[in-house]
């Protein structure tokens, strides 16, 4: 009963990592949904002043940390849970476990890429290893170009969608902005980059922001009001975290194929917008593959007869199959390394030729025009009534003069976006289905469809 | 050199049809939105009125639209940089519209794509539909493949040509009465200067002569650039079309691109050439090259002759449009102008040429030397 509450207060935490030790500091979270606070350390004076704000306070430990002393020391301390970051030995992982599940208090891992145990069950999954949002810039301050042509989008949410796919769990990702003063943009960027595939960011500001915001210089605290915003925007549609990933368009891929790195194959198509569904090859199922018109097969050598056998009823009912050569497999991810190496980046220039090729200009779900330096996720509800098109914006500047095709009929089209108030948009009859326009997205929007039923 | 290239050079010489005198109009614009429609049609009243051009006429307009969508200098808009803008685009249909146009076709070898150009000009964040309704019949071609036609036409390079007899292109630049070249005044980092002149080495299509063209006949999916067959000449155009007079001649992008351009116009003349000085960049072609600024000149020019139209505009620029290559803005490349010229397109003789409106001096915006 004990973890089944635990398990469900744990689903709700947003967390943020916090360097301030002043108590004082704390009255920059309200009115903001940050209710979980990830610290290196922490005094009884703080923990008393969180705990009265109906705050969780977690302490986070490294590899190099004495972890029987904090063990401990935790359970009397007011915790409310440890946080393990890093690539700790599978013996003090195991230790620190057993010690918690003692106390009922939550132990959450954020190890590398390369160590997460999607079979396993904690209250969080996630690592601290991520890419930091944004469209990758030259050294000479140009937007680089991906192999498909658009500017080059670092993102994690090829990785987190694969996670979202593979579990039920919560899932946090703990990446840390560069060291250097960081736009607000960016952090925008890194709210959305997460929040759109229904995980979480774990906030962390670089040292300027976090001082010049400790300081309450004005700058900065309306650079913190707008973050929290738009964390509030995500936080208000929980509903949106047990929508599906919708489209006709299935990629079978594993930790052992490439679903694990940055930059990969998965984040490759959904820069170009194709609505796209990860099936895990562990959860590959006639229902996983419902409704897909293209499935792509990146390593077809791990599929078991079974999976075969599925694959084959489906392209005899139709869909096209596109299975990888060897060559379309990237390894697992290293402790130090979780993008792919110049090789790597050359191979999925022909990869995309080959998928591209296939995808040719078809709707998939979903099509979409001037989202150049935008990432987009569509998701449906359970019930198939409504959808929701994710659209975040990494560039610097609003985007403007969107255009959506679906395909389908819908009876309603409102476009949310954080700190403004629901837009209703026109619905235009095309041939492929509705086409709607948007005019403008800040930083990111979510288009919400009622469809006919 | 071949004794063809001599002859060419020397101004015309036995190839080269007299030089045609046009005027070239001058008008200030603010910007792209209020007031443009009368800045545009004080231009058109400047060279005489467009109703004697197009009325009861099908309009085909090639527009500026250099390179992916997805590149944009400093995230602005496409058309406030490296683009033609939309709004003009419309304000001039419109004004052919009025004019009594019958039909006006708006084309682009749209980049690395064989798709409908609708659908790449909302990639470009254009009001498609606005577009559409703002003259009678508006059509729109993506003539970077064969498009909405059944065939490719040969267009001929007159005598005194350089690289190829002809070109293979979509038919839309065979089906109609006035062709528009509506271009952006703004530099070019091979040919110094992109204005209507190297604005239609971009009727050619990918299909045949990009990168990924077939090497017997065309490729309908284009999804590359022309490098390799025009700039560098490292291969042919599809064997469909016609082949290159000499393989063995230069392949130095800055003696073939001009060239080409000064083919192209003359196997397919300008009737019209408008080019949008309203808000652009200098420094190059667009966001791919370093050291490009965004600028405000505020301006519009156009003619009814390309090359003059190119030489005010150069000269508004700062520029002497009889400069020989090594000299701004031609450091790597021959003049195109000058070439044009030699193949009896127009002159690039400011003496030759009427400007009405602005005078250079009052319009002159220099670029970077």
């Amino acid at each position: 009963m004990l973890l089944l509450w635990l398990a469900a207060s744990v689903a709700t935490w947003v967390p943020a990592r916090w360097t301030a030790q002043d108590p004082q500091s704390l009255e920059l979270l309200a009115g903001t949904p940050i209710n979980c606070l990830l610290m290196e350390k922490v005094s009884p004076e703080f923990l008393a002043a969180a705990s009265s704000r109906g705050l969780a306070v977690l302490l986070t430990l490294r590899p190099e940390a004495d972890l029987e002393a904090v063990l401990h020391s935790a359970v009397h301390a007011g915790l409310s849970g440890l946080v393990l970051e890093g690539a700790f030995e599978q013996a003090q992982r195991e230790r620190a476990r057993r010690a918690l599940a003692q106390t009922g208090l939550p132990l959450i891992e954020l190890p590398p890429r390369a160590h997460l145990r999607l079979d396993r069950s904690g209250p969080i999954l996630g690592s601290y290893q991520g890419l930091w949002p944004g469209i990758r810039v030259s050294e000479k301050g140009v937007a680089r170009a991906a192999p498909t042509g658009s500017p080059w989008l670092e993102t994690n949410t090829g990785f987190l969608r694969y996670l979202r796919a593979a579990t039920d769990a919560p899932i946090w990702i703990a990446n840390r902005p560069p060291a250097g003063p960081t736009s607000m943009e960016r952090y925008l960027a890194a709210v959305a980059d997460a929040a759109i595939i229904g995980a979480r960011w774990v906030v962390a500001l670089d040292p300027d922001f976090d001082g010049r915001l400790q300081r309450r210089e004005a700058k900065a605290l309306a650079a913190w009001k707008r973050i929290a915003e738009h964390l509030k925007f995500y936080e208000d549609h929980p509903e949106w975290r047990n929508w599906k990933p919708s489209g006709q368009l299935a990629i079978i891929i594993d930790g052992t194929s490439g679903a694990l790195l940055a930059n990969g194959i998965v984040d490759m198509i959904a820069v170009r917008h194709v609505p796209l569904r990860v099936v895990p090859r562990q959860r590959l199922s006639q229902q996983a593959l419902q409704g897909a018109r293209i499935i792509v097969s990146v390593d077809p050598a791990a599929l078991d007869e079974a999976a075969k056998q599925l694959l084959r009823s489906f392209t005899r009912a139709g869909a096209t199959l596109l299975s990888g050569p060897p060559g379309w497999k990237f390894p697992a991810p290293t402790v130090d390394q979780i993008t792919l190496d110049e090789k790597g980046i050359e191979s999925l220039g022909e990869i995309w030729r080959e998928v591209n090729s296939v995808l040719g200009r078809r709707n998939l779900g979903a099509r979409l025009f001037n989202v150049a330096g935008m990432l987009s996720h569509l998701l449906a509800s359970p019930d198939g009534a409504q959808l929701v098109l994710h659209l975040a914006n990494f560039t610097s500047y609003p985007v403007e003069n969107i255009t959506v095709h679906l395909p389908g009929s819908y009876t309603r089209a409102r476009l949310l976006a954080p700190g403004e108030p629901p837009r209703e948009l026109a619905l235009q009859q095309i041939e492929e289905g509705v086409a709607i326009e948007i005019e403008r997205v800040s930083s990111c929007a979510a288009l919400l469809l009622d469809c006919k039923r | 050199m071949t004794r063809r290239e001599l002859l060419a050079l020397l101004g015309g010489g036995a190839y080269a049809a007299p030089a045609r005198s046009a005027p070239v109009a001058i008008v200030r614009a603010r910007g792209y939105e209020q007031g443009l429609e009368a800045a545009v049609a004080g231009l058109f009243d400047q060279l005489g009125g467009l109703g004697r051009l197009v009325k009861g006429k099908t309009v085909t307009i090639k527009l500026n639209l250099t390179g992916s969508p997805a590149s944009r200098f400093e995230g602005r808009p496409l058309g406030s940089t490296h683009y033609v803008h939309p709004r003009l685009v419309g304000a001039v249909v419109h004004a052919m519209g009025r004019a009594g146009a019958r039909r006006v076709r708006l084309v682009e070898s749209c980049w690395a794509t064989g798709g409908p150009m609708e659908e790449f000009l909302l990639d470009c964040g254009w009001p498609v539909r606005a577009l559409a309704t703002a003259a009678p019949q508006v059509e729109f071609e993506n003539t970077n493949a064969r498009g909405k036609g059944r065939r490719y036409v040969r267009l001929k390079t007159p005598p005194g040509a350089w690289i190829y007899p002809a070109y293979d292109l979509n038919e839309a630049y065979e089906q109609t009465d006035v062709f528009v070249s509506l271009a952006k005044l703004k530099n070019h980092a091979t040919c110094g200067v992109t204005l209507s002149l190297k604005n239609s080495f971009g009727i050619t299509p990918a299909s045949i002569y990009g990168d990924d063209a077939g090497l017997e006949e065309p490729n309908e999916n284009p999804t590359t650039g022309r490098a390799a067959v025009f700039h560098f000449g490292k291969r042919g155009p599809s064997r469909s079309a016609p082949q290159e007079f000499d393989p063995q001649s230069s392949r130095d992008p800055g003696y073939r691109v001009p060239r080409i351009v000064a083919e192209l116009v003359a196997a397919r003349p300008v009737d019209l050439a408008v080019i949008d000085g309203i808000e652009t960049v200098t420094g190059g072609e667009g966001p791919w090259i370093d050291g490009l600024r965004f600028v405000q000149p505020h301006l519009l020019i156009g003619g009814l002759n390309p090359v003059a139209t190119d030489a005010v505009a150069m000269a508004v620029m700062g520029y002497d449009p009889q400069a020989v290559r090594g000299t701004p803005p031609f450091h790597r490349a021959d003049n195109t102008l000058k070439l044009a010229e030699a193949l009896g397109v127009g002159s690039a003789d400011l003496r030759q040429i009427e400007v009405r409106g602005l005078s250079i001096e009052q319009a002159r915006f220099p670029f970077p030397a």
